[in-house]
């Protein structure tokens, strides 16, 4: 390793002093059978061969080789052993970051049972520790690190947008007690979001507090740490994805909440629920959930009344790769379809194998890799067609946003929505007991 | 014990330590610590992962391309049932000729099965792409050594070149891909104990 620069060898440490036996498991199992590439969306639509997911194990596994291995320091060219210089670096960008949603298709369907997502994801850090992260997806973590949220949005802006919500809800609801509770201690429920709720989908927040509300649960939302994304879970940078992670744990501590419930978005749900406490090397002694399975569980325990002839378009389902494959939520928003819609149809493929809609793995901030992510959207558009749905639900806002996308670009002409919305179009409220507000009043 | 037994037995030794210190290596370092509450079952999820989720209609890479899944099959079938013969035919132990037939019927197949698949390797351009050439070299010798091994069940004069071949197969087996004769159990492993612990394994109809 001489003649390497620090910052090489800081990235090497990551692939020669492994912390465990996976990284060197899964590094050394690859036959290159090739068999993975269908089962990648990079490869499906462009049918290119730099896509094959095998390559991209194979990247990682070749340096492993020349560091780590008698073969690859003796003889290299047996086993293409490569250094790790400039122009591997550079297709390492390429590959790791520009060509992959972290979807975990090809892990599941991989004929020896090799993590390619975790490679790529080792892949990843090793390109954070030496600043090869690209700029776009750095700015997002940034602005995170920054100021609270990856949006940036201000405090001020987000109570007066919560203040202007909340006084729809009271109009919705009929009942001048609704709320939506800001930095409560000792709640059943800290509530999260994905900053792009109060930035473009204020609606989903409506939604949430409707649920909330007519399930009359305890809960509240913070302003000072209420970001349910970790992006540094994307760029893979340690350091920065525990500072993320550990806002969100000492809020949820502070207030003393008996849980912290994870708005709909699927990455920032593992990123909290799985990675998290590895991030900070804790056990939480609160309860980390889903909205997807805290919605479950009101209409499961009858906690909310719902009626689905409220819902009677006919209504297919997106599932979020990192909430479904990477953390086994299927069931749940199937149940809540099912009892909140009239006419629920399925995706083929689905659940576990359901195509990545291409918004995955930090792709949508990753401008400069958008034509690539439009393309695989394609998959996910005929998907789309083929099921005749008139709405997609998707418990996911990195998701809902990527849907979009692809639903103005390739014409479905369908709604996108959130499964709280659904939700809470198929609310049944009890009637409010009430004193007018002093909106009605006046 | 004739010169090519020695060479033979000594390759083997030097395979088996090298080996070793592969699973030594796997040992010492040990499963992860998941700090993350436990949402499923990991044992069953470990267990489905060596079995149910091994199975063709679980997976795209078997059941999208089952002519190679098949060759894959009887192509590692063909390797295990080399090795199992290659500790009697080192103690001049002959299977029943009843069975020794079935076996060469099996290696002929699973012989071939791997000259399949060398061709493929050599012509889809994708795994040209992929290819080292450790994976051709791998290939051959795990061949050769299927096809000398259905030699000598045929022919007991073959047996400096059966042990020849053998012998070659073991000193490089640590060398390159064949290593994942052991760290695809450990990958396994990781992979059904990943997917056990959020519950996504065993799978279930959703």
């Amino acid at each position: 390793m001489n003649g390497l620069s620090a910052q090489k060898l800081k990235a090497l440490q990551l692939l020669t002093q492994p912390k465990d036996s996976q990284l060197i498991s899964h590094v050394n199992s690859c036959v290159h059978c090739g068999l993975c590439a269908e089962s990648c969306m990079y490869y499906v639509a462009t049918n290119d061969e730099r896509f094959v997911p095998a390559l991209k194990v194979d990247l990682l596994s070749t340096i492993y080789q020349r560091y780590s291995t008698v073969t690859g320091k003796f003889l290299p060219r047996l086993v293409k052993a490569r250094e790790l210089d400039d122009a591997t670096i550079q297709e390492m960008v390429d590959l790791f970051f520009g060509s992959c949603t972290l979807c975990g298709r090809c892990t599941l369907h991989c004929s020896i049972g090799v993590d390619i997502t975790y490679l790529v994801r080792v892949g990843r850090a090793m390109l954070a520790s030496m600043g090869f992260v690209p700029a776009t997806l750095q700015s997002t973590v940034n602005a995170a690190l920054q100021t609270g949220n990856n949006m940036a949005i201000p405090t001020e802006d987000f109570t007066s947008t919560l203040s202007w919500l909340e006084d729809e809800l009271r109009n919705e609801v009929q009942d001048p007690q609704a709320s939506i509770p800001l930095n409560q201690p000792d709640v059943n429920v800290l509530y999260t979001l994905n900053p792009r709720e109060p930035r473009f989908f204020p609606l989903s927040i409506s939604a949430m507090a409707k649920i909330f509300y007519a399930a009359k649960e305890s809960w509240t939302l913070s302003t000072f740490m209420y970001d349910v994304t970790n992006y540094a879970y994307f760029s893979c940078n340690l350091e920065e994805a525990v500072k993320i992670a550990e806002r969100l744990f000492n809020e949820t501590t502070n207030l003393r909440a008996k849980r912290c419930v994870l708005a709909e978005c699927g990455h920032g749900s593992r990123a909290f629920r799985w990675e998290a406490p590895n991030y900070l090397q804790k056990l939480f002694s609160f309860d980390t959930l889903t909205s997807v399975e805290l919605l479950a569980e009101y209409i499961r325990e009858g906690r909310i009344k719902v009626d689905k002839d409220k819902n009677q378009e006919t209504v297919t389902l997106h599932d979020p790769c990192n909430l479904v494959r990477e953390g086994g939520i299927v069931d749940e928003q199937r149940y809540v379809l099912n009892h909140t819609t009239t006419t629920f149809v399925e995706m083929t493929p689905h659940g576990l194998d359901n195509l990545c809609c291409g918004g995955g793995g930090g792709q949508l901030s990753m401008s400069e890799y958008g034509d690539r992510r439009m393309k695989i959207g394609e998959l996910k558009a005929e998907q789309i067609r083929k099921t005749g749905a008139a709405t997609v639900v998707t418990p996911c806002h990195n998701c809902v946003d990527q849907l979009i996308q692809i639903n103005n670009r390739f014409k479905l002409g369908v709604n996108i929505k959130t499964l709280a919305e659904i939700v809470a179009d198929a609310l049944v409220l009890d009637q409010p007991a009430v004193t007018p507000s002093p909106t009605q009043k006046a | 014990m004739t010169w090519y037994h020695y060479l033979a037995a000594g390759a083997f030794l030097l395979c088996l330590i090298s080996l070793l210190s592969h699973l030594i290596r796997l040992v010492r370092l040990g499963a992860p610590n998941d700090y993350s509450r436990r949402r499923g079952n990991v044992g069953s999820a470990i267990v489905f992962s060596f079995l149910g989720a091994m199975s063709p209609a679980k997976k795209e890479s078997a059941y999208l391309h089952l002519p190679t899944y098949t060759a894959g099959l009887l192509y590692h079938i063909g390797t295990f049932v080399s090795i199992a013969l290659f500790f009697l035919l080192f103690f001049n132990i002959q299977p029943a000729a009843w069975i020794r037939w079935g076996v060469i019927g099996l290696l002929a197949v699973s012989g071939l099965s791997g000259v399949g698949i060398l061709v493929k390797r050599t012509t889809v351009k994708k795994l040209r792409l992929l290819s080292s050439p450790d994976d051709y070299i791998s290939n051959i010798l795990v061949t050769v050594f299927q096809f000398l091994t259905l030699v000598l069940l045929i022919q007991e004069a073959f047996a400096p070149f059966y042990f020849l071949g053998a012998s070659l197969l073991l000193l490089y087996f640590p060398l390159g891909k064949l290593k994942h004769a052991l760290y695809f159990f450990a990958a396994r492993y990781h992979l059904g104990f990943f997917y056990g612990w959020r519950g996504i394994w065993p799978a279930r109809k959703s």
